[in-house]
C-alpha cells in the first residue's frame, strides 16, 4: 500500500516536486496523485503538505514536519559493514561507501556523500533496511 | 502463484519472445520446498521442458534467471541471481551465477524468476516494473558494448520517469553475445554471469537486455529471528581469517602465491605448476600496486572485488582466475596487460576463463604445428586484437570462439585441450590438488573448480590436507558439493561457505589440532560417506561456522536442519546430473584431459598425476549412483525426483548437438 492525497490536495506542486521518484503528478491547483508503482514510502510528500492531505501506507493521515525537525541517519562506522544496502535504496543518493582512508583499507562504510547531507529527508529507509541496525536516527 | 512460505515473491514469470505473450509460471509450494530456488529451481523448470528443447541456440531452448529465498531478506552476501540454459558450449545444463544487484531488484519488481523462451524477430530489450513488462526496440543498443549499453538503459529509463534516475537492475550482453560465441557471458553491473555461454543464449533469441525495478520488499517469515542470526552473521563473516581478511585484502587474486607455492598454478597451458615470474602477477602485486579500492556486490560484507584503472578509468580487478590464466598460462608476467585484458573481455561480454584456456590452447597448438595461427606463447603484442576478432567473429577469432573443445576436435591435441565436458578449467593445476581433479571432472556444468567441490582449499589454499592422496577426497567433495549447491540456491554466494572452516584452523596452520584435521580427511571417508548417505540424522543447525539452515527456516519458515538443508544441496546436485545423463552425459565424460591422468607433473614422480577413475568408483557409491555415472531409481526416489518426467527418459534420449558455427 503506497502513500496516497486526499480530496484536501490544492494542487501547490510541493509533494510532486519533493518526491525522490518521480511518483507523483497533478496539474497546478488540480488534486495530485500518487503512482503505487513508483512509490517507495519515502513520506516526504505528507512531511511537507500544507493542507494535511496525504494518507501514509497505514491509510493514516501524515503529519506536517518541520524541515529542521526532519531526523537524521547516524551511521555507527564500527558496526557497518559496508554492504552498500542503504546506499542502493536512499531515494535522494544521499549515501556512498566512502573510499580507504588509506591503501589497503578494507574496513570502508557507508556515510553521506559529499554536499548530500542537506538533501536526506529523514525518510528512514536506509534504517530500516540495514540487515543489521548499524544506522539509528 | 501466491506462496505460504517467507523469503519468495511468489510469483515466476513466464516470458515468450516469440509471441510476446507474458504469463504466470507455474510454481507451487512444494517445489520451494524441494528445489529452494536458483540452479535447483532453474534445474527443475529446464528438466521439465527439456524434451521440447532442439538446441542451445533454437528458440525452444530456455534462459532461466532466478533469485533464491536469502534475496532481499539481509542475509549476508545474497543479491545473487543464477542464469541456467543448456550451453551452446557444452551442449548440457549450464548454470553461472553472479553478483551485483540484478537478483535483488528482480525480487523488488515482484518476481523470484524469469523463465524466457523463444526468439525476438527483430533486437529487443525487455523492461519489467513492478508487474508492468514493455518490450523495447534494441537497434540503438544493438553492436553496443557491455558498459555503454548499461549506460544507454539508464538513460531511457529515466527519460521514462521525468528525468529522475530509476533504480534498477540490469543484465546485457556484449558483441560476444550477439555474434554467438560460444562462451559469451551475461553481464550486469561489473559483475559476469560468465560460463557456459548463457550470453550467446541471450544473443540467439535477439535479447540484448533485460532490466527490472520496482517497490515491493521480501516478506521474512521471522524477521526478528532473522535479523538476529545477520546481525551475528555479519560478525562472525567479518573476523574470519577467510572471508573478513584475506579475501577483502587480496581478492580471490590472493590465492595465486599459495597456488605456486603448492605447484597448482596452472602454467604454458598447464604444463608445469609454477610460474618463475608469478610475483609480477599475484594478488599482493595487485593489492600493493593496482588495486585502488575493494568492493562488493550488494548485501555483501566480504567485499572481494578489485577496482584497477585502465586509460585512467576504475574498473573490474580480475580474479584469480583471470590472473592464473592470462598470467602464467600464457607466460604472460604483465600485469598491465591483464588488467586491460580483462577489461577488454568484460567490455566485449567474454568469459575471461574459456577465452584464455582457448587462447593457451592454440598457442600449444601453433608450437607443436597442429594449426598455423600465429599465436606465440609469451608473445602478447597483439592479444586485445584476438579478443576484438573473437567477439566478431573475425579471421582466426572465429575458431576461437568455438572453444578449446571444438578446435581440438578439429585440429587434433585433444590431449592439451584443458576442458572437461567441454568447458575450460580455471587456472588451479589438479595434478597437485588431486581432490578437486575429481571435482573438475564430475563438475555437472564441465570444468568447474566450484561444481567440483572446491577440494583445493583444503588442498593447500586453506589447509594442508595430502594433496596427492585420493582417500576420502571423494566423500567430502560431495559434502561440499551438496552445501554449495544448497547455499547457491538460496540466492546466496558460495564464498560465504568458506567460513565452515573456524578460525584457529586457519589462524594456526602448524598447530596440533590443525595438524590432526589434515590427517584425519583422508581417512574419514567412510563417516562422511554415513552423513552423505543419511544426512537426515543431523536434526539439528550447525552453531556459528554454518547458519544457512537457521536461515532458511526462519527465512521462509519451512522445517529445515543442517541434514535436510545437505539433503536438498543433494537433491540439486543429482537432479542437474539427472538432466545432464538424458543430454547423453555418462562415466566417460567424467574425464580430464590426458596431461593430467597420464603425465606426472613431476617428471618420475607418479603420485603427480590425478588418479580419476579410482576417485570416480568410490564418488559415483557415495552418490548413488550406478558405475556408469548414472543416478539409480533409488536415489532418485529417496530425493524425491522420482515422480519428474526427466525421470522417466532413458539415458540419452535428449542429446544436443553443439552446433559448430557456419
Amino acid at each position: 500500500m503506497s502513500y496516497q492525497i486526499t480530496e484536501s490536495c490544492i494542487g501547490c506542486t510541493l509533494c510532486a516536486k519533493n518526491c525522490p521518484t518521480g511518483a507523483i503528478s497533478g496539474q497546478l491547483k488540480a488534486r495530485h496523485a500518487v503512482d503505487a508503482g513508483l512509490c517507495v514510502d519515502c513520506g516526504v510528500c505528507g512531511k511537507i503538505c500544507p493542507k494535511g492531505a496525504v494518507l501514509d501506507a497505514q491509510g493514516k493521515t501524515a503529519v506536517k514536519v518541520p524541515k529542521d525537525q526532519w531526523k537524521k541517519p547516524v551511521i555507527d562506522p564500527v558496526l557497518c559493514a559496508g554492504c552498500s544496502v542503504c546506499v542502493e535504496n536512499c531515494p535522494k543518493d544521499c549515501l556512498e561507501i566512502e573510499g580507504p582512508k588509506f591503501h589497503g583499507d578494507i574496513h570502508t562504510v557507508a556515510r553521506f556523500a559529499e554536499g548530500r547531507e542537506k538533501d536526506c529527508i529523514g525518510c528512514g529507509i536506509c534504517g530500516d533496511v540495514c540487515p543489521i541496525e548499524a544506522i539509528h536516527f | 502463484m501466491a506462496t505460504s512460505y517467507g523469503g519468495y515473491m511468489g510469483k515466476v514469470a513466464d516470458i515468450n519472445l516469440t509471441t510476446g505473450a507474458i504469463c504466470e509460471y507455474p510454481w507451487s509450494d512444494e517445489e520451494c520446498r524441494l528445489f529452494l530456488g536458483g540452479k535447483t529451481m532453474a534445474a527443475k523448470i529446464i528438466g521439465d521442458h527439456l524434451a521440447e528443447i532442439r538446441g542451445p541456440l533454437d528458440e525452444t531452448n530456455l534462459l532461466v534467471i532466478s533469485t533464491g529465498p536469502f534475496t532481499g531478506t539481509g542475509a549476508p552476501s545474497s543479491s545473487r541471481f543464477n542464469v541456467s540454459s543448456i550451453s551452446p558450449l557444452t551442449g548440457i545444463l549450464t548454470s553461472s551465477n553472479c553478483g551485483g544487484n540484478f537478483g535483488y531488484y528482480l525480487k523488488k519488481a515482484g518476481y523470484d524468476s524469469l523463465v524466457i523462451h523463444g526468439r525476438s524477430e527483430k533486437p529487443i530489450w525487455l523492461e519489467i516494473h513492478n508487474d508492468r513488462f514493455t518490450f523495447h526496440d534494441g537497434h540503438s543498443l544493438w553492436g553496443m558494448k557491455t558498459g555503454l549499453t548499461q549506460e544507454a538503459l539508464d538513460e531511457a529509463l529515466a527519460e521514462q520517469s521525468g528525468g529522475k534516475r530509476r533504480k534498477n537492475g540490469k543484465i546485457v550482453i556484449g558483441p560476444a553475445g550477439e555474434n554467438l560465441v560460444k562462451y559469451a557471458s551475461i553481464v550486469s553491473n561489473e559483475r559476469l554471469a560468465g560460463r557456459g555461454g548463457v550470453g550467446a543464449v541471450m544473443g540467439s533469441k535477439n535479447l540484448k537486455a533485460v532490466t527490472v525495478s520496482g517497490n515491493h520488499t521480501v516478506p521474512v517469515h521471522d524477521k526478528e529471528r532473522m535479523d538476529r542470526l545477520n546481525r551475528s552473521w555479519f560478525k562472525y563473516l567479518r573476523s574470519h581469517p577467510l572471508t573478513g581478511d584475506q579475501l577483502p585484502r587480496l581478492g580471490t587474486a590472493g590465492l595465486v602465491s599459495s597456488m605456486q607455492m603448492k605447484g597448482q598454478l596452472s602454467t604454458k597451458n598447464y604444463t608445469y605448476g609454477q610460474f618463475d615470474r608469478f610475483e609480477k602477477v599475484n594478488g599482493e602485486t595487485l593489492a600493493e600496486e593496482h588495486n585502488i579500492v575493494n568492493k562488493g556486490c550488494l548485501t555483501c560484507p566480504i567485499k572481494c572485488a578489485r577496482t584497477v584503472q585502465v586509460d585512467g578509468k576504475a574498473v573490474k580487478g580480475p580474479e584469480l582466475e583471470t590472473l592464473g590464466l592470462l598470467g602464467g598460462g600464457i607466460l604472460n608476467d604483465s600485469m598491465e596487460l591483464i588488467l586491460r585484458w580483462n577489461y577488454e573481455l568484460d567490455e566485449l561480454g567474454m568469459d575471461t576463463i574459456t577465452a584464455a584456456n582457448t587462447l593457451a590452447w592454440a598457442m600449444e597448438a601453433n608450437e607443436k604445428g597442429l594449426w598455423d595461427n600465429g599465436l606465440v606463447f609469451g608473445d602478447t603484442a597483439d592479444i586485445s586484437q584476438v579478443w576484438e576478432d573473437t567477439a566478431y567473429r573475425r579471421g582466426i577469432g572465429d575458431e576461437l570462439a568455438e572453444g578449446s573443445r571444438a578446435l581440438s576436435e578439429k585440429y587434433g591435441g585433444k590431449e592439451f585441450a584443458i576442458h572437461s565436458k567441454g568447458m575450460e578449467l580455471a587456472a588451479y593445476e589438479p595434478r597437485r590438488a588431486v581432490g578437486l581433479g575429481l571435482g573438475y571432472a564430475i563438475s555437472n556444468r564441465g570444468g568447474c573448480h566450484l561444481n567440483g567441490g572446491y577440494l583445493v582449499i583444503l588442498e593447500g589454499l586453506g589447509l594442508n590436507v595430502n594433496q596427492q592422496t585420493p582417500h576420502g577426497k571423494p566423500d567430502v567433495t560431495i559434502i561440499f558439493q551438496d552445501l554449495m549447491e544448497g547455499t547457491s540456491s538460496c540466492g546466496q554466494c558460495v564464498f560465504t561457505t568458506y567460513a565452515f572452516f573456524p578460525p584457529p584452523l586457519i589462524h594456526h596452520p602448524h598447530a596440533w589440532y590443525t595438524k590432526v584435521f589434515n590427517a584425519i580427511v583422508p581417512v574419514a571417508g567412510p563417516v562422511l560417506r554415513l552423513l552423505t548417505m543419511f544426512p537426515q540424522v543431523v536434526c539439528f543447525h550447525l552453531p556459528v561456522i554454518f547458519n544457512q539452515s537457521k536461515a532458511l527456516k526462519y527465512a521462509t519458515g519451512m522445517k529445515v536442519t543442517f541434514g535436510s538443508f545437505l539433503k536438498a544441496g543433494k537433491r540439486g546436485y543429482t537432479l542437474e546430473r539427472l538432466i545432464n545423463t538424458r543430454l547423453g552425459i555418462s562415466r566417460k565424460d567424467d574425464s580430464l584431459p590426458k596431461r593430467f591422468t597420464d603425465v606426472p607433473q613431476i617428471e618420475g614422480d607418479e603420485t603427480t598425476k590425478v588418479p580419476l577413475e579410482q576417485m570416480k568408483d568410490v564418488y559415483y557409491r557415495g552418490r548413488g549412483w550406478d558405475k556408469d555415472g548414472i543416478p539409480t531409481e533409488k536415489t532418485l526416489k529417496k530425493l524425491n525426483l522420482d515422480h519428474l518426467a526427466v525421470s522417466q527418459m532413458p539415458a540419452g534420449s535428449c542429446r544436443q548437438e553443439v552446433e559448430q558455427h557456419g
